[in-house]
């Protein structure tokens, strides 16, 4: 816009300034591409082969850049380049022109180009523009052997783009900026160009790009632009490819390594080497069923030892990674995903099969002969359903194409049994002709005339060998909602035993478990844990608190948890998993009572300790302590002995001693042999538990009182322990209180 | 500006800060890395503070920032995530630890730079950059298409060069794409930050020496090392950078956007 209004007073500015005003105009359509098509038709009078050389470079630039936008539309390209063409043709054609503009301009013929001869595809009257192109590109092609590096450089580009849009196009590739442009569009008739000429010349201007590879040129910029410009070429020309690819591969470019290695052809080397094997590579990886892929391979690998001898103070530890990347894959992203799991489908021998049989994939033979039809159908259902979701899905293309395979195979062989069995009533309308029905070279057709659902057909028909599963092929396949059965309704009885058993079991890590070493356990002190030894005795803790708190609280009679059950047929057979493991318990101790003695103790510990409990919640939930001291003094008086000290040392440690347990004593006292055990007992008692002092004096009097042959032991302990008790006796009067006797001494 | 008229070429004022000016002519650089985070930010920030037009990018498939253990890095998506964003999380998740990694650091650094972490292959070659006026090194670089790109680490140097041949060379427009290898912490960025403005230098001096030859001379005389063009002079100035810089090993090939 500035640079439109300026073109006329051109002389008046300075060459700075008109460079200001264009770069204005540069941002202006930077910033807002629908204004490329005025802007660029406005400066091409500023920019002209007689501006400044500024302003031509600038120019020149500027029209390289706009022609090769990728903001615009080829068709947005289209009017826009044709109006360029004159000018650009005035930049290229003068005579001595700069570098710098010249590099640029041709730059922006090689995006011409394509646009340009799409434009003459659709509008063959135009005839000066395409005139103009031409010229452009005669002229480029002239002076692209004798031109500078640089100009040199947008010579091969423009070739490329010159072959790119007059060869057969692939249709691979779909994209901006021309590329698609190719000799698929230009019909066979057209007044100006002519398709075959113009493949004749994309063939001669190829050989001339691919001549510096040929030359095996040194020359690195040319080498390495060639290289990183002819790979769309491979992609979507396959009329190049094979010319393109065995120049590639016949390329050295480690040729320079010969001479010797300065800092700069090192430089150079490492670039051809790189650029070249990169390309390969890219062609490798785009296309890796290239029928020359593996000399490609050989080519890269061979490439790679070279540059490993040639570099070889930094090299080695590099190539040897490279290798290793080229032949194992990238090592840090190595592929998680094994292959496909293997599943073999063994075919089925011969002789009839079931259906299971056809159907049965494993080799397993526990696994085939499991009948599925047990299963209720809902269960299966769901196993069905969860083992598809779960299934990798070229497991099961594999197993159904397995399958299908057997029915094949199957149906051949029925056909073949068929053909042997029945000597082929040949239906004389079908029969082909010429046939001899005992031609002895004749081969049954093996492909099935039947596809495999009529097979299926045919096998589901075909009376069943076993019942069939509930496999109601039309049902439709939803799942109803899944109820489990209700649970049979529980007996009593049955419950009762279940419960017992279960307590039962409880025991049994008992046996399992050795005997605590007593030596070698240390003392655990005040603060141990019960039960975290994960011992015997932890075991039995575990029990006896299982025994006695497991339903503290439950068995409140009062609290109204079970007043209907009261009475019914559940309530009178029934024990509380308590009472169970209390019963098992006592056997328990019972079995072995004079080393279980201990067992006894802790149990009416945790008893007594429950029974304290339940008198401070003030709940009447029944007692347990003194039931349980009595059964067990009741069971074990029957065995005792006169050495068996355990019950002294059983009566003194349990926690509470009451008149009717002592009074149990007074039995033992019958047998002779037992009194000295009954009464060094009670002695041990009156001497060591002042609190029950009194009762166990009592039962010695008791005793004294009841057993004659007792009575001269103890009478000596009532002599010593309660003085005066024996006269008193004697003469009738009993001792009002023996406390007082009993502080006295 | 001097309104006095008639002066051309050669005598325009040099130092104008005007990088379209011939004489301040200045080369446009890309620097790539793997993340767009540290060596190529860096390398950004020293380019642009040496005034060369600069973008930058990274080539790798997400953003990797080093996490609280190797197994655990942190991963954003380019072009969505800006450094602002990632410096705010970070800052959240483990103020002590980035800090003392200094990863803080380098996100601070770069949220001044520009907005987010641009991916490579995600680049559409051309379109103009003019929305980016805030980004440092952004004058000059509205064009959208750099002269040369200078990636830190092979990886990505093969990763440009093998994206190019896949975009199959629409702009007809040669690039050159050097490869500095810089291992990638703060301390090597930094050095190798210094040897990217170094060979940057070293470019553009060749680049202008041959933007001051005119005319025929140049076309004639092409054979003369001394007068070579840019183009040719690239391996020539980066061997010479090679013998400044040993422990940075390069490449360097032409390509075309």
């Amino acid at each position: 816009m500035a640079a439109d209004s300026s073109a006329p007073s051109e002389t008046a500015l300075s060459v700075a300034q008109q460079l200001q005003q264009l770069n204005t105009a540069r941002k202006v359509v930077l910033e807002n591409n629908s204004y490329y098509d005025k802007i660029v038709k406005g400066i091409l009078p500023i920019i002209g082969h007689n501006a400044a050389l500024e302003l031509r470079r600038w120019g020149a630039e500027f029209l390289a850049e706009s022609l090769a936008t990728p903001v615009l539309r080829m068709s947005e390209k289209e009017n826009m380049t044709v109006a360029v063409l004159e000018t650009l043709r005035g930049l290229i054609e003068g005579a001595d022109e700069d570098m710098i503009v010249l590099k640029a301009s041709v730059a922006a013929a090689a995006s011409a180009y394509p646009v340009a001869l799409r434009w003459i595809i659709h509008n063959s009257y135009h005839t000066e523009s395409w005139e103009h192109m031409s010229a452009i590109k005669s002229k480029i092609l002239q002076i692209w052997d004798g031109a500078p590096v640089p100009v040199k450089l947008s010579c091969i580009k423009f070739a490329q783009r010159v072959v790119l849009a007059q060869t057969m196009s692939n249709g691979m590739e779909q994209k901006y900026g021309g590329l698609d442009i190719s000799l698929n569009m230009i019909p066979p008739n057209h007044p100006l160009l002519d398709p075959r000429q113009l493949e004749a010349e994309a063939t001669g201007l190829l050989d001339r790009m691919l001549g510096v590879l040929q030359d095996n040129s040194s020359d690195a910029p040319l080498v390495d632009a060639t290289l990183n410009c002819l790979s769309i070429l491979m992609r979507t020309r396959p009329s190049t490819s094979n010319r393109i690819l065995n120049t590639v591969l016949n390329f050295n470019p480690l040729k320079l390594a010969n001479s010797p290695m300065t800092p700069k052809t090192r430089v150079l080397v490492k670039s051809l080497e790189k650029t070249t094997r990169l390309f390969l590579t890219h062609v490798l990886k785009r296309d890796p069923g290239n029928p020359m892929a593996g000399r490609i391979q050989q080519y890269i690998e061979r490439l790679i030892r070279s540059r490993a001898e040639i570099f070889d103070e930094a090299g080695r530890k590099r190539a040897l990674a490279d290798h290793a990347a080229a032949s194992l894959g990238d090592a840090k992203r190595q592929k998680t995903e094994g292959g496909l799991a293997q599943v073999v489908i063994p075919p089925l021998g011969p002789g009839p099969h079931t259906l299971a049989a056809v159907f049965t994939l494993t080799n397993n033979l526990g696994l085939a002969a499991f009948d599925a039809t047990q299963l209720p159908v809902n269960l299966a259902a769901k196993i069905s359903v969860r083992a598809l979701v779960a299934l990798d899905k070229k497991v099961l293309d594999l197993a159904v194409s397995g399958i299908r395979d057997r029915l094949t195979s199957l149906h051949a062989a029925a056909a073949v049994a068929a053909a042997a069995t029945q000597p082929a009533e040949i239906n004389a309308a079908t029969a082909p002709l010429g046939v001899d029905e005992d031609d002895d070279d004749y081969e049954p057709d093996l492909t099935p005339a039947e596809d495999t659902e009529q097979i299926l057909n045919k096998l589901d028909n075909a009376p069943p060998e076993e019942p069939m599963p509930n496999a109601d092929a039309g049902a439709p396949l939803v799942l109803g909602p899944f109820k489990l059965p209700p649970p049979p309704t529980l007996d009593p009885n049955v419950a009762a035993k279940l419960s017992q058993a279960a307590a039962s079991r409880v025991f049994g890590p008992l046996s399992s478990l050795k005997e605590g070493a007593p030596l070698r356990k240390p003392k655990a002190g005040i603060n141990r844990l019960a039960a975290s030894s994960y011992d015997r005795d932890s075991w039995l803790t575990l029990i006896t608190r299982l025994a006695t708190r497991s339903t503290a609280g439950l068995e409140d009679v009062n609290s109204g948890i079970k007043p209907e059950d009261a009475g019914s047929a559940l309530d009178r057979p029934r024990m509380s998993l308590g009472d169970t493991i209390r019963e098992i318990l006592y056997n328990y101790i019972l079995e072995d009572w004079r080393r279980r003695i201990e067992i006894a103790v802790a149990w009416l510990c945790e008893e007594w300790y429950n029974d304290q409990l339940t008198k401070r919640s003030g709940s009447d939930a029944p007692l347990h302590y003194e039931n349980c001291a009595l059964r067990l003094v009741d069971g074990f008086l029957s065995y005792i002995t006169a050495q068996d000290k355990v019950l002294t040392r059983f009566l003194a440690e349990i926690p509470e001693l009451s008149r009717p347990l002592l009074g149990k004593l007074k039995a033992l006292c019958a047998d002779p042999t037992t009194v000295q055990l009954a009464l060094t007992t009670l002695l041990y008692l009156v001497m060591m538990r002042p609190p029950v002092r009194d009762i166990a004096l009592d039962t010695v009097a008791e005793i004294w009182a009841e057993y004659e042959d007792a009575r001269p032991l103890a009478a000596k302990y009532l002599v010593k322990w309660r003085p005066g008790f024996i006269e008193s006796q004697a003469h009738g009067t009993s001792a009002p209180a023996g406390n007082n006797m009993a502080i006295a001494t | 500006m001097d309104p006095a008229s008639g002066s051309e070429g050669s005598s325009a004022p040099a130092q104008n800060g005007q990088p379209e000016d011939g004489s301040g002519f200045k080369l446009k650089f890309c620097t790539v890395c793997a993340s767009n985070q540290n060596r190529s930010m860096e390398g950004h920030l020293r380019l642009a503070q040496a005034n060369f037009p600069v973008i930058s990018f990274g080539t790798g498939s997400l953003v990797r920032l080093p996490g609280p253990t190797v197994t655990q890095p942190n991963v954003y998506k380019f072009n969505e995530t800006s450094y602002d964003s990632i410096y705010r999380e970070l800052e959240a998740k483990d103020p002590r630890l980035y800090r003392a990694n200094g990863l803080l650091n380098m996100l601070g650094r770069n949220r001044l730079i520009k907005w987010g972490p641009e991916r490579w292959q995600d680049w559409n070659v051309g379109m103009p950059r003019v929305k980016h006026e805030k980004d440092k090194g952004s004058v000059g670089m509205e064009g959208g298409v750099p002269d040369v790109v200078i990636t830190c680490e092979e990886r990505c140097w093969d990763a440009v060069v093998d994206d190019l041949l896949n975009r199959g060379s629409p702009l007809n427009r040669a690039v050159h794409v050097i490869n500095i290898d810089i291992k990638d912490n703060h301390q090597d960025a930094s050095i190798g930050g210094g040897a990217i403005v170094d060979l940057a230098d070293s470019l553009n001096k060749a680049a202008m020496e041959e933007r001051e030859k005119v005319g025929a001379a140049a076309f004639d005389a092409g054979g003369a090392a001394s007068r070579a063009s840019f183009d040719e002079r690239v391996p020539e100035v980066l061997a010479e950078w090679q013998q400044r810089w040993p422990d940075l090993p390069s490449t360097w090939t032409l390509s075309w956007f």
